[in-house]
């Protein structure tokens, strides 16, 4: 007695009637797939969201870093030899990629052409109040803490000031949304895994005529548990689509019509918002169907 | 095709044994009767075969393979060799006779063409050629069986079980599914029938195997239901072909050739005999 002769192993299914066997099965559990539906899109919006706020910190950073520069504010007692021999150290520190002496009157200068909108702080400053600086460019703008720590208290220096260190409060605001936002994907993927187990174990009872002649004819097991995990990955990628239209959608109205009026900071184009749509897509099709392998495991013996 | 070697089966929560150190050989083409009362172990036999449960101890061999030792993502394709019938017919009720019966050859992945051809030729096998399209309720009980042979035919197992097919049947529709199994039986398919139905047993005079509290108490070709005189447990090999006996239904429809190379049950798949 040989093998099963023509009847090669682990044939799948054509995709005519599985689509049938898909179609019946998501009709049959139209209001459970619902609810695993809006969960999913609720978990890839926010997923989407942190994404979008990680590419606008990026762009933030991009923007800045090729502008911050270190300003060491020199005190009025300072020595040229004193200068000159500070000015010697720091060419010499790898960190710093470039030095530029301001003498009072050029930061004078440039204090009234920064604050030229604001007539009356300028009025109350005089030409001798601000102190002559150290303009450093740095070769990693993200060192600058350390720069900072470096020169604070040498003679003849007055303070170190990292501009950087001013949009701490922005980068904060930025990082906890995003810290928020997928601390919200992650709640929203659990209640997902816990509306995706329920839908098998429902969709197992409703379909258990179904598969217990696909085993009795001797169908694959991949076979039997195939329509499952594609109703699951059909939910997923129906969430995935909604929440990428989300995405799009507070690309449109909230970033370019709304925040781009109200900040001066560049906002993030279209690029990230198109990558962020293919990964909240890919996500919520992978992971509804491995959630869905899953709770097969326990709701469906074959 | 079938060897059981001292099978024995004990369920995890079971007071006494279902099978105690059964013995039989089933030769392929065979035709068997499972006989015995209810709860003597007919139905465990047949789950052994389909690797829906193991021996506790004992070796079952089906068409040449040790049902236990196959991994389990082999099952499905013993269970493609092993075609089965129940009493309750077990159809799809959202789909009609030519979609249930399509539905074996689909899951097993079929092309489309074969399922186009088989299906039809199938269902004329089995007299439901014009009710295709009817739906299982439209139906009646022994049409529906013949639905369920056709679905476990249409795939063209070596082996067919048939757990009571005849138990929610009236005697004369009996007659026709018992007819239509041996026409099964001259296409070439081994078929082990467990029955209660005595008249059909007796009628048909095949081998016959009784279990009596889940052991093997008689083996003997060409019996009746009851046993009339006493006999030596002796294991019989194929029987002599015997002929349609009086009282029963011819198997084939008159002018039809005995199953053969020309005959419609013939397997057109399947290069040379079976066994």
């Amino acid at each position: 007695m040989g093998g099963a002769g023509a009847q090669r192993p682990g044939r799948l299914m054509r995709p005519g009637p599985l689509a049938s066997l898909l179609w019946t099965g998501l009709r049959r559990n139209l209001a459970m797939t619902g609810a695993v539906i809006v969960t999913v899109t609720i978990c890839l919006a926010m997923l989407g969201a942190g994404l979008l706020l990680r590419a606008q910190v990026h762009t933030i950073d991009g923007f800045l870093l090729d502008q911050i520069e270190v300003v060491v504010d020199l005190s009025d007692g300072i020595t040229p030899a004193e200068r000159s021999a500070l000015e010697a150290e720091m060419r010499r520190d790898p960190l710093i990629a470039g030095v530029r002496y301001e003498t009072k009157k050029q930061v004078y200068e440039r204090f009234r052409r920064d604050f030229r909108g604001s007539p009356d702080v300028v009025a109350g400053v005089g030409p001798e109040d601000l102190p002559a600086a150290l303009r450093l460019t740095l070769a990693d703008p993200r060192a600058s803490r350390d720069i900072v720590v470096t020169y604070t208290g040498l003679d003849g220096v007055e303070a170190v000031r990292d501009q950087r260190a001013l949009l701490d409060p922005l980068y904060r605001f930025l990082d906890a949304f995003t810290v928020g936002a997928f601390t919200l994907a992650a709640v929203q993927a659990l209640a997902s895994f816990a509306l995706i187990y329920t839908m098998i174990r429902i969709s197992a009872h409703g379909r258990r005529r179904e598969t217990a002649i696909m085993k009795l004819v001797g169908a694959s097991n991949g076979t039997i548990r195939a329509p499952f995990v594609l109703e699951s990955a059909v939910a997923g990628l129906v969430g995935g689509l909604l929440a990428a239209g989300v995405l799009v959608a507070a690309k449109v109205f909230l970033v370019d019509g709304q925040f781009a009026r109200q900040t001066m900071f560049p906002l993030f184009g279209w690029a990230p918002v198109w990558e962020s749509a293919v990964v909240v897509l890919a996500a919520g099709m992978l992971a509804a169907a491995v959630m869905a392998s899953i709770a097969l495991r326990r709701h469906l013996r074959v | 095709m079938i060897v059981l070697s001292s099978v024995s089966k004990r369920y995890p929560n079971g007071a006494r044994p279902a099978l105690i150190d059964v013995s039989a050989e089933i030769g392929a083409g065979e035709f068997v009767f499972l006989v015995g009362p209810s709860g003597s172990g007919k139905s465990t036999l047949l789950r052994l075969l389909l690797r829906e449960e193991r021996a506790t101890s004992g070796q079952v061999i089906v068409a040449g393979r040790d049902v236990a030792r196959i991994a389990d993502r082999r099952v499905p394709q013993l269970r493609r060799i092993v075609g089965c019938v129940f009493q309750d017919f077990r159809l799809l009720p959202n789909r009609t006779v030519a979609a249930n019966v399509a539905f074996a050859l689909d899951v097993v992945g079929r092309p489309r063409h074969v399922v186009r051809s088989v299906v039809p030729e199938v269902l004329e096998l089995v007299g439901l050629g014009e009710k295709a399209d009817r739906y299982p309720d439209e139906l009646s009980g022994g049409e529906q069986q013949r639905v369920a042979i056709a679905r476990a035919f249409v795939g063209r197992p070596r082996v067919l079980l048939a757990d009571e097919p005849t138990g929610n049947l009236d005697p004369t529709t009996s007659i026709e599914i018992m007819s239509l199994l041996d026409a099964v039986h001259r296409a070439g398919t081994t078929v082990i029938m467990a029955t209660h139905n005595a008249s059909l047993v007796d009628a048909m005079r095949r081998r016959v195997l009784e279990l009596g509290d889940g052991a093997l108490i008689r083996d003997e070709a060409g019996g009746r239901y009851d046993q009339t005189a006493p006999q030596p447990l002796q294991p019989s090999t194929s029987p002599p072909p015997s002929a349609s006996p009086p009282g029963v239904v011819p198997a084939q429809p008159a002018g039809t050739a005995p199953a053969g190379e020309h005959s419609p049950w013939a397997a057109p798949a399947r290069s040379g005999p079976v066994g």
